[in-house]
């Protein structure tokens, strides 16, 4: 909600700033094209991009609390519009990023990374569908090296942050 | 047709594991153009853009590059069937081209495992290979049943467009290559109100009621173009606008019955493979193919 407190810290902003992506948030006048571009900002008044582009400049750090941030479609339809080619879905994305902790992340977003840290895959392989694969005549195209990728991923410690992570959102996916 | 073409072939999870009809049809597609696709079981989820970005960037890029080192260690350029792979990866390489620090990072992360990334690599979606590398003429060569009682509209969905410096596609805003190669199977292209617009799948895991309500905007859009079909390249449009259809239909108060194809089915379609089209349409579309497919001129349902 944007009639929330606000809670002013430099360190998200510095964190975001730091960024090549983030660094475009200065170019950023809040003319408001992000807005009216935007598919979500059409049917939900309350989810406003400059809003969330201005939280960020003005050092809010609730924007890693604010649930809407995940009703972004990552379309970049603001983007396209943007006069000062701000990389404004990837801001948005490194606010959820800082969100995660907190439980701010839905919970089917969460199955996923959990899924793709453990098999290497978004959703679950079933031997079922194997079969189907086969029968079409399409190759088996393996497993992917767990142990290499997990390895690889030691100094961000991604594994043992969405062990711990728990959502404050209700509901599974359901595709 | 001069020699085969061969492409890494990046399968990702959503193609091979839910909807393999989008890469059975494909497959059979390229093989009539002279493709061939080769696979490596090193290569992992991409891992998808929508969510697992806003879980941990940093982890998403690394995985994405490395799956981008898989692929520069084949050799061969690369092929994402799945418009949600084929940008990740597209990004990925971008941002490792672009930023040594970043490069150096992940670099530093590949070592153990003897890969390494440089971002040269050309990461291709099917648009590229099938309008730029094969090309519109010998596509057309290739069409024994025009489809000249089809009206087309084509879904070029978010991903595989943007952003433009790291898809290499051709317009932000009104791309046209789909456009081309559904003209080249003789049947006609639909002409609807916000071209680009999204599916509104990326946000069924926070808001499925919003979700629903962008992709029935954009359904309403298709319908009154008076298309007799809908053509996608990404199997996560295809999810939203097919099968979950009828809980688009509820919200929207009003009945679409608008068929989706992978556009390796329409190509399919109109080159004499329509049975692999008729043999999975049951299994995979929920809704019914009947009248498209007479209209196609292939019957069979």
């Amino acid at each position: 909600m944007v009639t929330k407190d606000t809670m002013s810290s430099l360190e998200v902003r510095n964190w975001l700033l730091d960024q090549p992506e983030g660094e475009t948030l200065l170019r950023c006048y809040q003319c408001g094209r992000c807005t009216s571009a935007c598919p979500v900002a059409d049917i939900e008044p309350s989810f406003n991009p400059r809003l969330f582009l201005q939280k960020i400049l003005l050092s809010d750090e609730l924007i890693a609390e604010e649930q809407l941030v995940w009703n972004c479609l990552t379309c970049e339809q603001c983007e396209v519009r943007c006069p000062e080619h701000v990389k404004i879905p990837h801001i948005l994305i490194l606010a959820k990023v800082r969100g995660l902790m907190k439980g701010n992340v839905p919970a089917a977003a969460l199955d996923r990374a959990r899924n793709i840290l453990s098999i290497g895959r978004s959703l679950e392989v079933s031997s079922p569908m194997l079969k189907t694969r086969e029968k079409m005549g399409l190759p088996d195209l393996g497993t992917p090296p767990m142990d290499q990728i997990v390895a690889m991923l030691v100094d961000i410690g991604i594994v043992g942050k969405i062990e711990k992570a728990e959502s404050i959102y209700g509901g599974t996916e359901n595709e | 047709m001069s020699k085969a073409r061969t492409y890494t072939y990046f399968p990702g999870c959503m193609i091979p594991y839910r909807l393999p009809h989008f890469e059975l049809t494909m497959r059979e597609v390229l093989k009539k153009l002279g493709v061939e696709l080769e696979t490596s079981p090193d290569h992992s989820c991409c891992p998808e853009p929508t969510t697992f970005t806003g879980v941990d960037f940093e982890a998403w890029v690394t995985i994405a590059a490395r799956n981008v080192a898989v692929s520069e260690s084949t050799g061969n350029d690369t092929v994402a069937m799945c418009s949600g792979c084929f940008h990740t990866l597209a990004v990925a390489n971008h941002m490792v081209h672009e930023d040594q620090e970043l490069r150096e990072r992940i670099n530093k992360r590949l070592k153990k495992s003897g890969l390494e990334v440089t971002g040269d690599h050309s990461v291709k979606n099917l648009l590229h290979v099938l309008h730029n590398d094969i090309g519109i003429e010998a596509i057309q060569k290739q069409v024994t049943n025009p489809l000249k009682q089809l009206k087309i509209a084509p879904h070029y969905g978010c991903h595989l467009v943007r952003p433009l410096e790291a898809t290499n596609m051709d317009h932000a805003e009104n791309p046209q290559w789909m456009d081309a190669i559904i003209r080249a199977t003789g049947a006609e292209v639909a002409e609807f109100e916000n071209k680009m617009a999204c599916c509104g799948a990326p946000i069924m895991p926070a808001d499925e009621q919003k979700s629903l309500t962008v992709t029935s905007k954009h359904l309403k859009h298709i319908k009154a173009s008076g298309a007799d079909a809908i053509v996608v390249l990404c199997p996560t449009c295809y999810t939203q606008m097919e099968t979950q259809q009828g809980k688009v239909e509820a919200i929207a108060e009003t009945e679409f019955n608008l068929p989706v194809l992978s556009l390796g089915e329409l190509l399919a379609l109109s080159m004499g493979l329509s049975e692999i089209v008729t043999e999975n349409q049951r299994r995979y579309h929920r809704v019914k193919l009947t009248e498209l497919l007479e209209k196609a001129g292939v019957g069979g349902a």
